[in-house]
This record gives C-alpha cells, structure tokens and sequence, in this order.
C-alpha cells in the first residue's frame, strides 16, 4: 500500500507541472501585452514596465515559467489590481468555504445515491425501480444553474424555508446548525446530477452483482433475502459505487462553482466568477489554479479509498 | 467490394438477408424498438425542426420589444408565454435561443471528433508520440471539464466562436482517450496484421483500414456527452463568457431573469426548462444509439 501512494505521488508530480503550466499559458491567450493584461487599464505604464521586466517578458517562454513558478511555490499567486490585495490571501479565506459546500454536495451524493442505487436494485424492473430510472433521467439533464435559482424561486422565495443566499445570518452569524441551513439549497443543486449519475452506474452494478452465480449460491443457502441484499449485493457492488461517486467529485467542482454564483456563496467558485467580470487576470488564473489542485487530490483520494476496497486488486 | 454482393448463387436461402446495411439503418431499427428512444427522438426532432423553422414560427422577432407589458406573465394575451424585462417575447425568445443553444452545444461535439479521432489513430500507431500525445491529454484531464472551458473561455473574451473553441478544445482529451484506446485494441487483431505484412503504407493502415472501426466508439462517446456539452454551452453564456446579448439564447435568458426572481419567475424558468428537454432527448437517444453502432449487438436489431 505504502509503495501504491508512493507511486501514484510520484505520478501526481508531472501533471501538477502540466496543470500549472496550462494555467500559466492561458493568460497569453488574452490578446495584447500579457503584463498589461495581468495589472488591469487601470495601471500606470511604470508599473506594466516594472512587471514585465520581472516576468522576463523579452526573456523565452521557459524561463518566464520558471519566474512564475518559483513565485507559484513561494505561495506568490500575483496581485489583484481589482481588489488591491495579494490573490493568495484572498483564495485563503474562501478555500475552506468552497470545500465545506463540497462535502456538503459529496456527502449527498454519496448517501442519496447509495440509498437510491440499492432500493431501484432491490426491486429490479418493479414500480420503484422504474420511476428511480426515470428521477435519475431527469435529475442528470438539469443544468446546475437553473436548478439552483428553481430551488431558490420554490423553498427560499415562496416557501420561505431557507435562506437566499450567504453561507450565515447577516446579524448573528456561526453555529454548525446555521451553516447546514444555509447549506442545504446550494449543495442540493450541486449535487443533483452527480447524484443521478452515481445512482445509475452503482443500481446497474447491483444488478449485475444479483445475476452472478455466486449470489445464487448465496440465495440458495436460505440466507434471508434483506442479507442477500444489504450485505452480499451491496458488498461486491461498492468497489464500483466508490469509483463512480469519486468519478464525480470533478463534476462537483463545475457545479459548485454555478451553485456559488446563484446562492452567493463566498467560496472560489464566486470568487472566479468575480474575477471574470472584473477581467482581473491574476485571481481568474489563481482560482483556476486552487480549484484543479484540490480536484487533483481529490482524485488521488479517491483512487486511495478505491483501492483499499476492492479486494481484487489488494 | 465481396462484403457488399448478396450471397445469393442459386438456391434462394435466408442468406439474402444477410446483405451489408448502412450505420443509419441499424440506428432507425434501434430508435424504432425502443419507446425511450422514440420519446427523445421526438423531442428532439420537434425541438430542432422549431429552431430551424424560428423565422417563420416565433410570433415576433426576438428583440422586438413591447415595454407597456414588461414582466407579464404566462397567459398574457398575444403573447403565450409572457414577455421579458425588456418587453420582449418570450416564446419568439425560446424558439430563437434554440438556435443559438443547439448550435453551440453540437458543433464543439462535432468538431472536436474531427481533431480526436486521427490525434487518437496517430498516438495508437506510434508509441513514441502515442505518449507524448495522451501525457499532454493526462495534464488536461486534470481540470475539472466546467473549469477548463471557462478558464479558456474567460481570456479568450466573450463570444459564440471563442465559446466553441474553449469547449472543443476541453473535449478533445476525452475524445481522443476514447479513440487512442480502441484503436490500441484493432492494432493487434488479424486484419491489421495483414495490412502491415502486405506492406499498405500506414497512412493507409490508420485512414482506411483502421478507421470505420474506432469512429463508432467515437460517436458513441459524442452521443452520451452531448447533453453535457449543451448544458455548458449554456452555462458559459449564462456567465457572459458565450454568446453575447441581445441575441436570444437560453443560458442568457436564464441569466436575465436573474434579477427578476421575485416577480417574473417565468424568465429563468422557461429557458431552463427547455435546456432540460433537449437534454433528457439526447440523454434517451445516446444509450440507443450507443447498441445501434455497436456491432455485437446489432444482430439483435436485423432479427426484428
């Protein structure tokens, strides 16, 4: 197991170098002087010249990399001309708020389509089962933003049961009870289609697992079927409920960050949809930047758990 | 060609039957057996005929605007599904935005298959380039598909052709995967054999031989992806990095109505709606579409 991580790290090493190098190109695609792009119209031409003789822009591409990515790992994510501040001290305060609304949305989707996966391959091609394909059909072709202003029009505006928007009460923020409430809309949004997803892989799974030989041999011993089900079945289906709910967790990132914008919730999501309309180069790559990490390790995490349960590949 | 000719010397026999069939017919059968199908084929043939159709079947033009009935609801008379914070129309709107919204949610699709599949052929054939060509895929598959498009989208600038080519350039790693990995697996069946120990040129090998064989996987991967691409495309305008206002389209509609939640719900609602549609058809006609082109099912479709 030791040598697994420690391979898959190493692994990990030339993709954070490629994912850093497409975020440090991507600023080259916007038309025009690339350091006057990064300080914003509003900046004084001293300052462009200062900048561009520090990113070595006469210098080749290369090294101009480097410049960057040795700022990059002196945690230097460059300055916001919008908001006057260092960009990594701004991402810092807004990283734990988008990966509280993740695990918000993971752990639903990991709960409801376990839940949901079991009960529609428990009563294969029965009512139940039927109408669960037919919510997941649904569930998977809804775009995040308009479901996240839907849950917003019905259950903050005219049902009145939870807030619009913000992560706490504007007058007496904190409490774990708050945050859930607030919470619950966005993630419900966030969630919805990965939901869907997961639920139709893992129930396929399930199904699968039912029409091995081993679960007849199982059945035909006079176990209880609530055993067959809840223990057998669901068992040999997880390695592939895991994999596909960690499948999704990329997903999750693209809906959070509409989930962000629609519920203003203060995390990277909004924070990069600020930026871009602000045009504040440095923050929009920034963002990008943290939110591909995170989604990296995430992965790395997920193959993680994959792997120590899959007894095949032990 | 000797596959194509009826294998019908003397006798008549069942064999008849056996003749080659288009990729199309093997479609038709699949959608025609499947009430699923049928419904998203519907839906989308209905949906895709009001987009082609818009000038003729919108009520009004999508910019005209009435602003006596600003915000009106569904119902109002004349105009069935209400009028927008401008005024305008909303059905002429949606039928318009169809336009706009399937356009730019196929043609990355499209286009994208274009570039993947001889980049998936070329990385299969040589190992060398083969991995040079999927570790460069590998880096990209690291972002988060949502994030690349609109990290790409926001510094390209705003607009429907920069729109297509971020969401293009953010499908071909999948795409090409898809490719490079079914093409790894003809690589080493008999035909191929045959074609290298009679000395075809490898051009030949991967545009002829080769390649009626891993474009299906293609589409069946563009098939189950599409939907998906359609919701970005939208997304993308929704943030204002895709098509620009006034130009009718639904994830810009979405965004309008925004502002007007509390009394005018129907402005974000409607457009949502009708992304779901086309969705939920795309998403009934993929998995259809995905046993029609696959060749170890499609026996069960000529025995019908």
């Amino acid at each position: 197991m030791a040598r697994f991580i420690l391979m898959r790290l190493l692994q990990m090493i030339p993709v954070l170098l490629g994912v850093s190098f497409v975020v440090f190109i991507s600023v080259y695609l916007v038309p025009g002087d690339v350091a006057r792009t990064l300080l914003g119209y509003q900046a004084s031409e001293t300052a462009v010249q200062a900048l561009r003789e520090e990113m070595g822009l006469n210098r080749p591409m290369l090294v101009q990399y480097w410049i960057w990515l040795s700022d990059l790992l002196r945690l230097d994510l460059g300055f916001s001309g919008a908001l006057r501040m260092p960009v990594a001290e701004v991402l810092g305060g807004k990283i734990v708020n988008s990966l509280v609304l993740m695990g918000f949305s993971l752990f639903l989707v990991v709960a409801i389509g376990f839940v949901l996966s079991t009960y529609a391959a428990t009563r294969f091609r029965k009512l139940g089962d039927r109408l669960t394909v037919f919510a997941t059909l649904v569930m998977a072709s809804v775009p995040t933003f308009w479901l996240g202003i839907l849950l917003l029009y019905v259950f903050s505006i005219q049902l009145q049961l939870f807030p619009i928007s913000g992560m706490y009460d504007m007058y007496d923020p904190g409490g774990f009870w708050q945050l859930l409430h607030h919470a619950t809309l966005p993630a419900v949004a966030t969630a919805a289609s990965a939901i869907a997803i997961v639920t139709r892989v893992s129930r396929s799974a399930m199904i699968d697992v039912n029409s091995r030989t081993y679960m007849r041999a199982i059945r035909s011993r006079g176990i209880t079927p609530a055993r067959v089900n809840y223990v057998h079945m669901v068992r040999n289906a997880l390695p592939a409920f895991v994999n596909i709910s960690g499948l999704q967790v990329g997903y999750l990132f693209g809906s959070a960050i509409f989930s962000e914008i629609i519920f203003n919730w203060p995390g990277i999501g909004l924070q990069l949809y600020n930026a871009i309309l602000q045009r504040d180069a440095p923050m929009i790559q920034g963002c990008s930047l943290v939110i591909a990490l995170t989604f990296v390790i995430s992965n790395f995490l997920a193959d993680l758990i994959v792997r120590m349960l899959d007894a095949g590949k032990r | 060609m000797q596959a194509n000719a009826e294998v019908n010397i003397g006798a008549k026999g069942p064999e008849v039957r056996a003749k080659r069939r288009s990729s199309l017919y093997f479609i038709w059968q699949g959608i025609r057996s499947d009430r699923y199908a049928l419904a998203g084929f519907t839906i989308l043939t209905l949906i895709t005929l009001a987009a082609v159709f818009a000038p003729w079947l919108a009520p009004y033009s999508p910019t005209e605007a009435f602003p006596n009935l600003r915000l009106q609801g569904i119902g109002t008379e004349g105009h069935l599904l209400g009028l927008d914070h401008q005024g305008r129309d909303m059905l002429s709107r949606l039928i318009w935005g169809g336009r706009t919204t399937l356009f730019a949610g196929i043609t990355p699709v499209v286009l994208s298959a274009l570039i993947a599949i001889p980049l998936g052929l070329v990385a299969a054939w040589y190992a060398r380039t083969g991995g040079l060509i999927m570790r460069t895929m590998d880096v990209l598959f690291a972002f988060p598909m949502v994030l690349l498009a609109i990290m790409l989208a926001a510094f390209m600038g705003p607009g429907m052709t920069n729109m297509i080519i971020a969401l293009t350039v953010v499908l071909v790693p999948y795409n090409t995967r898809v490719v490079y990995v079914a093409a790894q697996q003809e690589k080493s069946s008999s035909y191929i054999e045959a074609s290298i120990a009679a000395a075809t040129p490898v051009r030949k090998i991967l545009f002829v031989e080769m390649l009626p064989n891993v474009v299906s996987a293609s589409i069946v991967y563009s098939t189950t992806v599409i939907g998906n691409i359609v919701i970005t495309a939208a997304g993308l305008s929704f943030l204002g990095l895709g098509v620009q206002p006034p130009t009718a389209e639904w994830g810009i509609i979405t965004s309008d109505g925004r502002q007007y939640i509390f009394n005018a719900a129907h402005i974000s609602i409607l457009p949502g709606l009708a992304i779901m549609l086309v969705v939920i058809g795309f998403n009934l006609l993929g998995d259809t579409l995905r046993d029609s082109l696959d060749p170890r099912t499609r026996l069960s479709l000529i025995r019908r």
